[in-house]
């Protein structure tokens, strides 16, 4: 039997982002991928060291808009412990509600564009609906709909007020119920899991060896979440890991429909234990030294190393994005996968490519 | 003040990295920094239950690295990563995009190192 | 089999989740970032928004009693509108629509005359108008 290469992306329906794939073919079954990046980069990392350590929380919430809020998160935690700085409460729980909403968001965004991989439109529909609910809440708390710029360093830069809260939470209880409507759609439908069952399946033992974060690791049975070292507010609020064992593109989709619950679990308890209080608190100079921040994304682990030197701007910054661990996991799933279910899989490991390359 | 680092030379990288591997060690990734003196600090940052431990070598602009690629496949995307941008000789990647990853052909060469902003910057305030 | 299909008489019951758009328009919510503008009579040309912007798209220049910016470099972020000391860059809740030609917006602050002051005063509610 011959081999054939097919070129998949950069352009490709499925892909909201260019991501190339050099697929070799024997009939219908992949035998060899290489992946290929490098259609979106921007050096952002450059263009921190030009400005200032102040002005890079702006710079850093644009390496990626879905999960923008964690980026200047992670950022603006690194700063602080240079610096020495402890965060008011109220600025800890704020950040984490306003995180939380961004995993929400980025989950239903994902599961919407998964729909579509697989030809489900009126789905797709159902669950961008959802979405648009939170948008609105952070539009309304926040006052951008995506790249809120809601952190600073030193706290936040925005309160939510008491009657905004209590909005929210009905907001939230509004997007579980209708979630509990469609989960069995995505769970238990047979033309879905028909799609989703068995297809792209990455063992534990794979999962460690090609290092995956995030809902990859989780839904090969390894239960891997940096928020359990409890970072920012965290620490303070209960939650498991979400962990499946099949480690199937089915399994994925089941860790990331229980994660929306989660967080919305989350933000009801932040907003329960909200401590009244400052936002922000003010800060002199600049930092110097190293640090390395890490917080959980909705794709997994993020890590930031920055290096100051005492002067406005910053040394060095370096940003590890969690699809830059987990497009090598593509190595080992596409091999012998069929050539229909490619979509399916690549928009599993949820690409996020602009993050990829900054 | 980064904990958990461990000084090595380019000689020990392999066996360091091989260890770490038996530990069950994950890759997060590796970390290139300019120091501004011809040379520069080589990181790779490894995680176990959530606890970070570091590799951390110096060596000169433009000299050979081993790749770890044979050891963790992930590392294939920051080597080549740390090839184009800072133009360290990487030797044998996994999958070798030969400096055009990230970059593409009339790109500036290394764009990370140091060197190279200033002659950005002249470009600039010339052209305007 | 069938989950889908409870979903699919809720839709049938309950109103569209969308609006006519260009006739029907959703009013902004409190405090959203829609653009910038400038009060600019209260303005003392300090620049500090131009120095704190993030993406370099202020510029102040103090001679020319002048104010500028490039909507189109702006990620309305509101840096500036909070390090206004004179508070007098304001933020409008409505978003701006999309323009055909790149072109900055300048303010310049008229000399203080009386018959003078009428006429930038027209020149802030215009901008409103934006």
């Amino acid at each position: 039997m011959p081999k054939t290469v097919i070129p998949f992306g950069p352009q490709h329906p499925v892909l909201p982002e260019p991501l190339h794939l050099k697929l070799v073919m024997q009939d219908e079954k992949i035998i060899e991928a290489i992946p290929a990046i490098g259609y979106v980069h921007r050096g952002l990392e450059k263009l921190t060291e030009l400005k200032e350590f102040t002005q890079n929380v702006y710079v850093v919430e644009r390496i990626c808009g879905i999960c923008s809020c964690m980026h200047a998160m992670a950022y603006c935690q690194g700063i602080e412990t240079l610096m020495n700085l402890q965060i008011p409460d109220r600025a800890r729980f704020l950040r984490v509600i306003w995180a939380e909403l961004h995993r929400i968001h980025s989950h239903l965004l994902w599961m919407g564009l998964l729909a579509d991989s697989f030809g489900f439109e009126s789905l797709f529909m159902q669950i961008w609906r959802n979405r648009e609910k939170v948008m609105d809440i952070m539009e309304e708390t926040a006052g951008s709909r995506v790249i809120i710029s809601v952190n600073t360093i030193g706290g936040t830069r925005r309160d939510i007020s008491k009657e905004l809260l209590l909005k929210t939470k009905v907001i939230l209880e509004e997007i579980r119920e209708d979630m509990k409507r469609i989960e069995p759609v995505f769970l238990n439908d047979y033309t879905v899991k028909h799609r989703l069952v068995g297809i792209g399946t990455l063992t534990k033992e794979d999962a460690q060896r090609h290092c995956a974060v995030g809902p990859m690791a989780r839904a090969s049975g390894i239960a891997m979440d940096f928020r359990t070292t409890g970072y920012s507010a965290y620490g303070e609020l209960e939650f498991e890991p979400i962990v499946r064992t099949d480690g199937d593109c089915y399994a994925r989709t089941d860790v990331r429909m229980q994660e929306i619950y989660q967080s919305i679990n989350l933000i009801e308890e932040a907003i329960g234990k909200l401590p009244a209080g400052e936002i922000a608190v003010p800060f002199k100079g600049n930092p110097t030294g190293e640090v390395i921040s890490r917080v959980e994304q909705p794709r997994g682990e993020v890590l930031y190393y920055l290096r100051a030197n005492g002067t406005k701007n910053l040394e060095r910054m370096r940003v590890r994005t969690p699809t830059f661990a987990n497009i090598p996991t593509l190595l080992q799933m596409l091999p012998g996968s069929e050539l229909a279910d490619v979509p399916v899989l690549i928009l599993t490991i949820d690409p996020c490519i602009s993050c990829t390359e900054r | 003040m980064i904990e958990n680092v461990k000084q090595i030379n380019v000689q020990e990288l392999l066996h360091e990295v091989q260890s770490m591997q038996y530990d069950g060690c994950r890759l997060i990734t590796a970390t290139c920094i300019d120091n501004n003196d011809d040379t520069i600090d080589l990181y790779y940052h490894f995680d176990k239950d959530y606890e970070i431990r570091n590799l951390k070598l110096t060596v000169p602009k433009g000299s050979a690295v081993p790749s770890i690629s044979r050891i963790y496949l992930c590392a294939l995307l920051v080597e080549n990563e740390m090839k184009e941008l800072f133009g360290l000789n990487v030797e044998n990647i996994a999958i070798d995009y030969g400096g055009h990853m990230l970059l593409s052909d009339g790109a500036p060469e290394n764009p990370m190192l140091r060197q190279q902003i200033t002659i950005v910057k002249k470009g600039e305030e010339n052209n305007a | 089999m069938f989950d889908m299909i409870g979903n699919i008489f809720k839709n049938l019951a309950s109103k569209p989740a969308t609006r006519q758009y260009p006739t029907v328009r959703r009013a902004s919510f409190k405090d959203t970032r829609g653009h910038i503008g400038i009060d600019i009579d209260n303005c003392i040309f300090c620049g500090i928004c131009s120095k704190k912007c993030p993406s370099n798209a202020l510029t102040v220049d103090r001679n020319a009693k002048s104010w500028e910016i490039d909507p189109f470099k702006c990620i309305i972020c509101n840096v500036c509108e909070e390090a206004c000391p004179k508070k007098c860059i304001i933020n409008y809740e409505d978003y701006n629509t999309s323009a055909l030609i790149k072109e900055k917006r300048k303010s310049v602050q008229q000399p203080k005359p009386p018959k003078e002051e009428e006429q930038s005063g027209a020149a802030v509610a215009g901008k409103k108008a934006e």
